[in-house]
């Protein structure tokens, strides 16, 4: 059942590399965000309850409700604009995140351990590899933080998949969804709208010696 | 034999269908589910016109489109009972014998020196290239699995085990029914009742066909989607006996009439520019399954 919710979270990826708008964005982490719910209620429940409500609870309500809610008011408070503008076509960044899907398929592979669960190591790479594209090759900072997010997510499932022998791995990865909280933060409270504020870059641009 | 005549049988309703349920969901009564057939009857006893700046292949070319998709209804199979062709790597020649129908409804487009016709076959071209690879893949996927190669082989030894193999399954209906809306140049990549010639795809390479060409290739469109809907109700069939699996095939043609009819009400088209990355994903998600086959195989574990 749980390949099945992975191969899903792959699809969501190549989803995320053709999409256009910001809110498509904020709907694929919400969708991821569940997905994630999902594997870990399933994979995660033989640890103690304590620390499995912690990590369904930082799941559904951290990944799939407060951080989209909160990054979608941000959007509307700071004004920016719906697109996502990126720097590739869409076309190219599909062909690349399958590249990457398909390259992390045969890394794993080649590593032959049997001690990694394979399924999970590839999501969880692609997934890496994914969100640093992501961040990569669109223009906003508000992209570059849900890029963030998206890493965070292959961090979150590579840590499932040891997270019965060692779950305080996946609290680890948890502290990073606070992290990228205080970088949403950073946004709001700096009022960083599209990009830097061009006052910025063009004051950048007259340091001379 | 079995599935030539039930596919047949399921064309003649098949865009009925559609526009049934689009007049449905627009708040209308509509025609009903014979009309399209009526009309391709009336066209039948028409002649036709030809333009006086096209050649002979404009004039063979709707026999050959019509032909091509005949001898691709012949290889689809019926659950455990053969098509009429069956051999090993069927599927390669029903994807090629699609693709040379299609060929030449494009060089007859070209021939009539319409700079439109000219536009639309290009976008057609495109698009096919682009949705070749997702159904190859797919069907490879399938051919792994099973490890026979032919359509009936495949479709017979094709079982739902493990729960990787229904979202298999489940993925490779949806990457068949895009390829279906593609290849037909239904709503979300081509929009059939539009008006500008500018942005039709499938239309506009056959405006100067008339009479007894049109009739032959708007009649190739139902046949078009009857054979996928039978390719789909292929995978759910298996080796149930023939009491099961007509009523079963019949039902799923229904039900993907009334999905595409559903589809066309609701989704807005694709912009023609964005076209080509949609279809493209469906051959990265083709790719998935052949991962999540190799994963079924044990190949990966």
């Amino acid at each position: 059942m749980t390949n099945v919710l992975l191969i899903i979270f792959t699809i969501s990826l190549l989803y995320l590399g053709i999409a256009h708008r910001l809110l498509t964005y904020i709907k694929i982490l919400v969708f991821q965000g569940l997905l994630l719910f999902g594997i870990a209620f399933i994979e995660l429940i033989k640890i103690d309850a304590l620390n499995l409500a912690f990590v369904l609870l930082e799941t559904i309500v951290f990944k799939a409700f407060f951080i989209p809610l909160f990054l979608n008011y941000v959007m509307k408070k700071n004004r920016i604009t719906r697109d996502a503008e990126p720097f590739l076509p869409n076309f190219v960044s599909l062909i690349l995140i399958t590249i990457i899907i398909i390259a992390t398929f045969i890394l794993s592979n080649a590593i032959a351990d049997s001690r990694i669960s394979k399924i999970y190591f590839v999501v969880a790479i692609s997934t890496l590899f994914t969100g640093l594209y992501i961040i990569v090759t669109r223009h906003k900072i508000i992209t570059h933080v849900m890029g963030y997010l998206v890493i965070e997510n292959g961090v979150f499932i590579l840590s499932i998949a040891v997270g019965n022998e060692m779950p305080m791995l996946v609290n680890l990865g948890i502290l990073l969804d606070i992290f990228a909280s205080v970088f949403l933060l950073g946004i709001f409270v700096n009022k960083i709208g599209d990009v830097l504020k061009d006052v910025d870059v063009e004051q950048l641009k007259n340091l001379k010696d | 034999m079995i599935s030539f005549l039930l596919i047949i049988v399921a064309s003649l309703f098949f865009t009925g269908v559609i526009i049934r349920t689009k007049s449905f969901t627009s708040g209308r009564k509509g025609p009903g589910i014979f009309q399209p057939m009526k009309d391709v009857i009336r066209l039948f006893k028409k002649g036709a016109v030809y333009s006086k700046t096209t050649s002979f292949i404009f004039q063979i070319a709707p026999s050959i489109y019509f032909a091509s998709i005949i001898m691709a209804i012949l290889v689809i199979p019926f659950g455990q009972y053969k098509g009429i062709i069956s051999f090993e790597g069927d599927f390669v020649f029903f994807a090629y014998i699609l693709g040379t129908g299609k060929f030449f409804s494009i060089i007859s487009a070209l021939d009539t020196g319409s700079s439109f016709e000219g536009m639309g076959a290009s976008r057609e071209a495109l698009f096919s290239m682009f949705a070749e690879p997702a159904f190859f893949i797919l069907m490879g996927s399938f051919a792994l699995l099973t490890g026979h190669t032919s359509f009936q082989e495949i479709f017979a030894s094709l079982h739902f085990g493990s729960s990787i193999s229904y979202v298999l399954g489940v993925l490779a209906t949806t990457v068949l029914v895009m390829i279906t809306l593609i290849e037909n140049s239904r709503m979300p990549f081509d929009d059939p009742n539009t008006h500008l010639e500018l942005t039709m795809v499938h239309e506009v390479m056959i405006l100067d066909n008339s009479g007894f060409d049109l009739g032959m290739i708007l009649y190739a469109t139902n046949l078009k989607f009857a054979m996928y809907g039978a390719l789909i109700a292929n995978l759910f069939m298996g080796s149930a006996p023939l009491y099961f699996t007509i009523p079963i095939f019949l039902a799923l043609q229904f039900i993907f009439a009334i999905t595409i009819g559903f589809l066309e009400s609701f989704t807005a088209r694709f912009r023609m520019n964005h076209n080509a990355q949609y279809i493209l994903a469906l051959s990265s998600v083709s790719l998935l399954i052949f991962l999540g086959v190799l994963l079924v195989l044990g190949q990966f574990n």
